[in-house]
């Protein structure tokens, strides 16, 4: 049951993923991707880690692609004019496209020369579940966890000094 | 559950395989359902409670009694009109949307713990994962403004997009000092966490769990996208918002899942704050189901309240109070419920 979910999840994200980077759209190109994103949670839930499977989709499809879609929406109308549009008719995706296929063939092609299969051992006791995270990010990362929500906040009040008009700020 | 199990395991003779199965289907077809009577009770409802505010009848005539039918005949109405997609329309998309948005309220109800044990998805991560599937309805929203290639549509779609992700913050962190107390985020063991009466109720445990209710309650009115908060549907500016192009069966889907969050949001503050299927007195629990919907129908007549006595907002009022307002306060909750707890000898 378990290998039939993985290679469906697997199968799904790949086709998520073909689909993103063949779409002409960005809209679509987008929802594809969230598609994707899906996909891989189900692939984190089979891998006994609920807590970061909702987090896939709690973040990345709640939130981040939330922001994606509102960003395309923003810039779609005036760039995609006709002329740009002609460029983008190229086949450009293989470009997008070969260099991983090319990667996982090598690691592939590694992998059954060198005869290895096992990959890193056993999964620890608790893993991907939110008290095991937790004690990660509380405990032994925390001075990255910190600084890292110290760079976001910067970014916040960075936005937020850009987006306001120049005349408005009180230093000026 | 377990008794639904035992009978297609014993009784049926079926492997347990074929008993989960069979028994996920059973429990989905019963939540859609009950979420399609929802609907239609809540449609019935809510005008007669504009009606009762607004101090007039309501429907009267449908079905004699106090126009009962009348939820029943518009349904039958909308299912009989004309589908229309838009020429210029995004054909997958726009079909696509209203099923996303539907899907997303209703993978939430799954994790709704009904009575001791009957929970159709019971995750340890319950509340989590409520949390995020209904953001599924965000991407719903976003998509059917966008398919329907209207700029009043789009418009309502991207108000709206930004409204829930926003009050989404102020949602969850109302709900953590809940979690702090309980330890764990399984829907079931923040039911039985409440047993013993009113006062075990986690809204009156604490003064801060007091004040994260009301936030809980003000942000479950934002996501709902309902008045006085309904800036991606106002009718004066935007036609209807996100669902402006739909007609007939699509609308359908998108007013369901209107009422069927109403009565989520309503379940998981009952759930969280109000005890869940406990009753008020202690050792009255004989009906937990019964108590449990009763306290969920409360709450959406509160939220239905709201609506037809306040005005609507504005949008820059909608963003100030999210964001400047509710997301302080709320994290003070759950500071403060942390000390609280702490001081009280709740935890070590």
């Amino acid at each position: 049951m378990e290998t039939i979910l993985f290679w469906l999840c697997g199968a799904l994200m790949v086709l998520g993923g073909v689909m993103t980077v063949t779409q002409r759209s960005a809209v679509i190109s987008a929802v594809w991707l969230i598609f994707a994103f899906v996909c891989a949670a189900g692939i984190f839930a089979i891998l006994d880690a609920p807590f970061v499977a909702i987090m896939q989709v709690l973040v990345y499809v709640g939130a981040i692609m939330v922001l994606f879609l509102f960003v395309i929406m923003m810039l779609q109308g005036p760039v995609l004019d006709n002329e740009k549009r002609r460029l983008l008719k190229l086949p450009l995706w293989p470009a997008v496209a070969i260099p991983p296929v090319a990667v996982l063939v090598l690691v592939g092609g590694w992998i059954r020369r060198t005869g290895t299969r096992d990959f890193g051992g056993t999964v620890p006791e608790g893993f991907g579940q939110p008290a095991a995270v937790a004690e990660l990010l509380l405990g032994r990362y925390l001075l990255a966890f910190e600084l890292v929500s110290i760079v976001l906040l910067v970014a916040i009040v960075g936005a937020l000094a850009i987006g306001k008009e120049a005349r408005k700020l009180p230093w000026k | 559950m377990e008794a639904m199990y035992a009978f297609f395991m014993d009784t049926a003779g079926m492997d347990e395989m074929a008993a989960h199965i069979t028994v996920a289907v059973i429990m989905a077809t019963i939540m859609f359902i009950v979420m399609a009577l929802c609907a239609i009770i809540f449609t019935w409802m809510e005008r007669k409670v504009a009606g009762f505010l607004q101090s007039r009848y309501g429907p009267m005539r449908t079905g004699r009694w106090h126009g009962w039918a009348q939820a029943v005949a518009d349904m039958l109405k909308i299912l009989g009109k004309e589908d229309i997609i838009p020429a210029e329309a995004d054909k997958p998309y726009f079909i696509f949307a209203p099923l996303l948005v539907l899907l997303g309220s209703l993978l939430a109800w799954a994790a709704i713990p009904w009575a001791p044990g009957f929970v159709a998805a019971d995750l340890d991560l319950g509340l989590f994962y409520i949390f995020a599937v209904t953001s599924l309805v965000v991407l719903g929203i976003l998509m059917a403004g966008w398919a329907s290639n209207n700029k009043w549509a789009l418009y309502g779609a991207a108000r709206g997009a930004a409204q829930m992700v926003s009050y989404e913050i102020p949602l969850l962190l109302a709900t953590i000092p809940v979690v702090l107390y309980t330890g764990s985020l399984n829907t079931q063991d923040i039911v039985i966490a409440q047993q013993g009466g009113v006062l075990n109720w986690f809204v009156f445990r604490d003064p801060f769990l007091f004040i994260a209710f009301w936030m809980y309650f003000i942000a479950s009115i934002a996501e709902t996208n309902r008045g006085p908060f309904d800036m991606p549907e106002t009718e004066s500016e935007l036609v209807a918002g996100y669902h402006t192009e739909y007609t007939g069966m699509r609308f359908a889907f998108f007013f369901l899942a209107e009422y069927a969050n109403l009565f989520l949001v309503s379940m998981i503050a009952v759930m969280v704050f109000l005890g869940g299927w406990w009753s008020p007195i202690p050792g009255l629990d004989f009906a937990p189901a019964a108590c449990f919907v009763v306290k969920g129908v409360l709450m959406v007549f509160l939220n239905m309240w709201v609506r037809w006595t306040l005005p609507r907002v504005r949008v820059d009022q909608l963003m100030h109070l999210c964001w400047k307002v509710m997301i302080p306060v709320t994290l003070v909750c759950v500071v403060g419920a942390g000390i609280w707890m702490m001081a009280s000898g709740a935890v070590g």
